[in-house]
Order: structure tokens, then sequence, then C-alpha cells
């Protein structure tokens, strides 16, 4: 039963049986393609000359830090605690409760809120003078 | 600032004392350590801007993202480079943990620098450990030109930099930008105004990089190692886009239409090399190209100097930070694995490698501009900003994103879907910590969605 496992390969490394095989199309070569199927170009055996030996053969939970398990799963965890528990989520809240700066946001707030309040009560939003004419003093016309 | 800067020096002999087998979990950890200090940085304590003062190295709304996103690289940098370095002898590989901590250092104190002396001398100092991160731990051949295209391009255009502070020091007394954002229009003869402007400006219009002078950012991204197009695309070109706007202040308005030619090379920039981009084979050269594309975005916005201009050119330059350096990671995982960079050797990844089809996916979504990310609100800010400046922009700013999409869906398809390539016949899955790299990229950017006035900077 195992065996019927090997076709996913990769997916489970302790069944390396046929890695490379993967991705070859099993089937017999048809009489239209003249060319051999991949197996027979790439006969399937591990001990052809130097090869790669897959770092999951040794240590199936390989994470991609080290080859030396201890210290593999220990970097594993700094990474994965300070990168997302720490710097993320701690370092997300901090931003997300960052005081209002200048106060934008609150003068947003306030902007929304009075036009609503202004419009209930019928008033005109905004006053189109930004300065009260009144207060302004101009030299009277005075010929030079 | 010193919480930041002592640390980070003191991770050089960290990284020499470490034990071998514990060093890249302890650089890691150190790392991530004051990365997290660096998120106090984003918030803005003064009425006037300028935080953390002190004479000589102060923080405000427009460094402290760029800041944070040096700070956020370095750890991201370390976990990129672990692989390809773990057959290097372990003196080789504290010697480039320190020039990653070199680099890092100096960079914070150009970001944080006050007075422009001090920027400058930081700024070439930055070239230094990038030079030799490409011509030592490249991998092709190349990586010689590389390296001295990157040098030269970037050392003839700042010593007349350096000659124009010196001017500058000697006329106005002072170097310091707390005061010169106060001094006005330096009066200076018509005739010199011109040279002073563009040796001001020409160092960082070549670093950022301006089309036309942009030729030695394809060679230097595509020959580094991961570390160093990571560095190089995320940190290196803002460095450009922040003298800039920091240089701006001072140069006197009346070179208003000194702006034109580089605008003008901007724009055109946009639309060549968006279609470089197309016709591509080495897919880091792709993705070198796109960021030439954005940056020069970033390039007009700043040259324009309007409020909204500056605004946009900072959101973009936080975006394009974190959305190159997790494209140049991508291909990094391929090229660990195949050894090869052409596309179309490295077709069909998605039936090798589904959930790394996942991170193709959305860091190409993030390059095209998918709304709501900060990369499409850095662009329309921009293009907004230059549409107000003149109409005719639109042309070249609308075709350039038309084939922004365009070549990042190209890269999509070309890497993820197709045929399998018959050669590849053995590929290991996706690490976990390559999935936590691409997550470390892309979880700020999508965070920095819900949180945009952290990058807005000081002019909105």
């Amino acid at each position: 039963m195992l065996i019927r496992l090997s076709r996913f390969g990769l997916a489970l490394p302790r069944l390396l049986s046929n890695p490379q095989t993967r991705f070859v199309s099993q089937s017999k070569p048809s009489g239209a393609t003249v060319s051999p199927a991949l197996t027979e170009l790439h006969p399937v055996s591990e001990k052809a000359g130097h090869e790669e030996v897959s770092p999951f053969v040794k240590n199936p939970d390989y994470h991609g830090f080290s080859t030396d398990p201890v210290v593999d799963e220990w970097n594993m965890r700094v990474a994965f605690f300070m990168g997302i528990s720490v710097a993320l989520v701690i370092g997300g809240t901090f931003l997300r409760y960052l005081p209002d700066h200048g106060m934008r946001e609150w003068a947003r707030r306030e902007a929304e809120r009075v036009i609503l309040q202004r419009e209930k009560e019928g008033l005109p939003v905004i006053d189109e003078n930004y300065y009260d004419p009144n207060k302004i003093i101009l030299p009277s016309a005075e010929d030079k | 600032m010193l919480k930041i800067l002592i640390p980070t020096l003191l991770l050089i002999p960290t990284s020499w004392l470490a034990k071998a087998k514990w060093l890249w979990p302890t650089t890691l950890l150190h790392s991530f350590i004051m990365t997290l200090f660096s998120l106090a940085w984003l918030k803005n304590t003064s009425e006037t801007n300028w935080s953390t003062l002190n004479p000589y190295i102060a923080t405000d709304p427009l460094s402290s993202p760029l800041l944070t996103l040096t700070c956020w690289l370095l750890p991201l940098m370390i976990l990129a480079s672990q692989d390809h370095l773990a057959q290097d002898p372990l003196v080789r590989q504290r010697i480039y943990i320190t020039l990653l901590v070199t680099l890092q250092l100096s960079l914070i104190m150009a970001f944080a620098a006050t007075e422009l002396t001090m920027f400058y001398v930081m700024f070439e100092t930055t070239l230094i450990p990038t030079l030799i991160l490409i011509t030592r731990w490249g991998n092709q051949m190349e990586r010689l030109n590389a390296g001295t295209y990157f040098l030269f391009y970037t050392l003839a255009t700042s010593l007349p930099l350096l000659i124009t502070l010196l001017a500058l020091q000697n006329k106005t007394g002072t170097l310091s930008l707390l005061i010169i954002q106060l001094l006005g229009p330096i009066p200076i003869s018509p005739s010199v105004n011109i040279i002073w402007w563009t040796t001001s400006l020409l160092a960082f219009l070549v670093k950022m990089p301006l089309y036309g002078v942009h030729l030695w950012l394809p060679k230097a991204h595509v020959e580094a190692p991961i570390a160093g197009s990571m560095s190089l695309a995320a940190v290196l070109l803002k460095l450009g886009g922040y003298g800039m706007m920091r240089m701006m202040l001072i140069l006197s308005p009346l070179a208003k239409e000194l702006c034109y030619p580089f605008i003008i090379l901007a724009l055109w920039g946009v639309l060549m090399t968006s279609s470089i981009c197309l016709r591509q084979t080495d897919l880091k050269s792709l993705i070198a190209y796109s960021s030439v594309s954005h940056m020069v975005l970033v390039a007009a916005a700043i040259l324009i100097q309007t409020p909204w201009g500056l605004t946009g050119a900072l959101i973009l330059m936080i975006a394009h930070g974190l959305t190159s350096s997790a494209l140049f990671c991508l291909p990094n995982t391929n090229y660990e694995r195949t050894h090869s960079r052409t596309m179309i050797l490295t077709r069909g990844s998605q039936m090798i490698l589904p959930l790394m089809a996942t991170w193709w996916l959305i860091t190409c979504l993030a390059n095209l501009a998918l709304p709501p990310l900060p990369n499409l609100m850095g662009e329309l800010i921009i293009i907004s900003a230059l549409l107000g400046w003149s109409t005719w922009t639109i042309i070249f700013t609308g075709a350039g994103a038309l084939i922004t999409r365009t070549y990042s869906l190209y890269m999509y398809l070309m890497t993820q879907r197709g045929p399998v390539p018959n050669h590849m016949i053995s590929m290991n899955p996706s690490t976990s910590r390559e999935h936590l790299l691409l997550t470390l990229h892309l979880l700020p950017l999508l965070l920095l969605v819900f949180k945009p006035t952290t990058i807005w900077g000081s002019a909105y």
C-alpha cells in the first residue's frame, strides 16, 4: 500500500523511491511520437555520480534553516515568533494605537459631525467668508 | 536613536563571536529585536516634525518609514541568505553578515542624518558593502562589470554633489536640514543656478534611477546575491528619492524650468522600461527593469514638488520596497533549486510548488498595483499630481501603468503556468523559511492598507 503513496513523491519525503520520475509521463511512448520517454533518458538511479541529496532525507522535518535538526527547529521558532508574533502582531498593535498626531483624525470626525448637525438644523454647512467681514478694517480711500 | 545604532553596531561582534551552528539564529534574533525597536520611530512626537532629535540625527515623517523599512529588511536579508551561504566556510558567513550590518548602519545614519555632510558620507558608505556583496558573492562572471557600473555611475555624479554641498556650506554657513528648511531661496547668480541645481540632484537621480542613467541597475540587481538584490531594490534606490526630497528644500524655485527635461525623461522612462520588461528573458532582469519603471515615476513625482507628489512618492517608495524585495526573493527560491534565471526554463512552477505560487500571485498582484494595496494608492496620487502639473502626462503614466500590469501578469503566467519543463526532475519542496520570508514581505504591505498614515509623510 505504501508503494501507492510513492506517487506523491516529494510530498512524503520519507518515500523518495522515485522522485525523479514524478513529472515524467509513465506511459509507453506511442508510435506517433518518435522520442523515447524521459525515463529512458534519465534512468532512475540515486547512485549515478554525485547528486545533491535532499536535506529532507536526513531530516524529514527540515524547515529550511539548517541541516542540524535541533538548530533548524530553534531557528524556525525564533524566526516565526519574532517575525510574526512579535514584530507583526505586537508592532501592528502599537502602530494601530498610535496617538492621533496633529489631530487630523479628530478633525475629520469633527467635520463630519458638524456637517451632519448643520444639515439637520438647516444652517449653511460653512460660512462663505473665512473671516468675519465686520471685523476687517479697511483704510478709507484717500488720494495720495 | 542610540538604542538602535548601538545594537546594530554590536551585531558585528555578535556575528563574529557567535558559535558556528547558532550564528544564523542569533543574528536573526538580534536583528528582529532591533526591528521591533525601530517601529517606535513611526510615532511622530513633535509639532515641528523632527523627533528623536539630537545635533546629528533626527527622524521626521519623511525619513521614519524609510528607516523602519531599512530595519525591517535586515532580518529578511538574513533569512534569505541562510540557504545559499550554508556551503560557504564559517568565516565567509561571518563576513557576509558583517557586510549586511555595515550596510544597515550606514543606511540608518543616512536616513536619520540632519547634516547634509553626514548624509553624503553615509550615502557613499553604503556603496562599499554593496559593491563587495555584488562582486564577491555574485554568481556569474558579469558581476565584476556590474560592480564597476554600480560604483562609477554613482561616484561620477556624487562627487559634484560633494562640491555643491561644500559651496552651500560656504554660502549659507550651515548644512543642517533643520536650518536649511527655514532659509528660503539661496542667492545665486542665474547662470550658476543651473549648475547648482544639476549637480545637487544628479547624484540622486542616478541612484533612483532616472531613465537614461539607469544602466547600472539591471546589472547590479541581477548579479547581486539575494541579500544584495533585496537591499538594493528595497532601500538603496530610496536613498536617491529621499536625498532628492531633502535637496529640493534648498534649491531655488527659479530653477523650475530645469525640471522639465528630467520629468520628460522620467515619463518616457516609465514607458520604455515597462516595454523592455516585456522582452526580458532573465527573470531577475525583468524585476530590475520593473524597479526602474516604478522608481522613475517616483522621480517624476518628486521633481514636480507638489505636496501630493511628495506624498505619493513616499507611499510608492515604501510599497515598492516591500514588493520589489519580495519579487527578488521569489526567483531566488527558483534559482536555489534550478540554478537558472531564464524564464522559459522555469515554467509551470504552480504544478511543482503550489504554495509558492500563492506568493507569486500576491506579489505579482502587488507589483501591478492592485487596489487597495499602497502600490496603487501611491501610483494614483502620483498620477493625479502629474496630471495637475500637465494634462499630457496622462498619456505616459496611463500607458505605462497599462504596460506595468501587462508585464506583471506576464511574469506570473510565464513562471507559474504553462507546461513543466522536462529537464527539472527533482525539486525540493518549498521550505518554511521561504514561506516565512515572503509572508514577512507581504503581510506588512497588507497591514499598510489599514494604516496608510504611517507612510504618508509630512507633506500630506
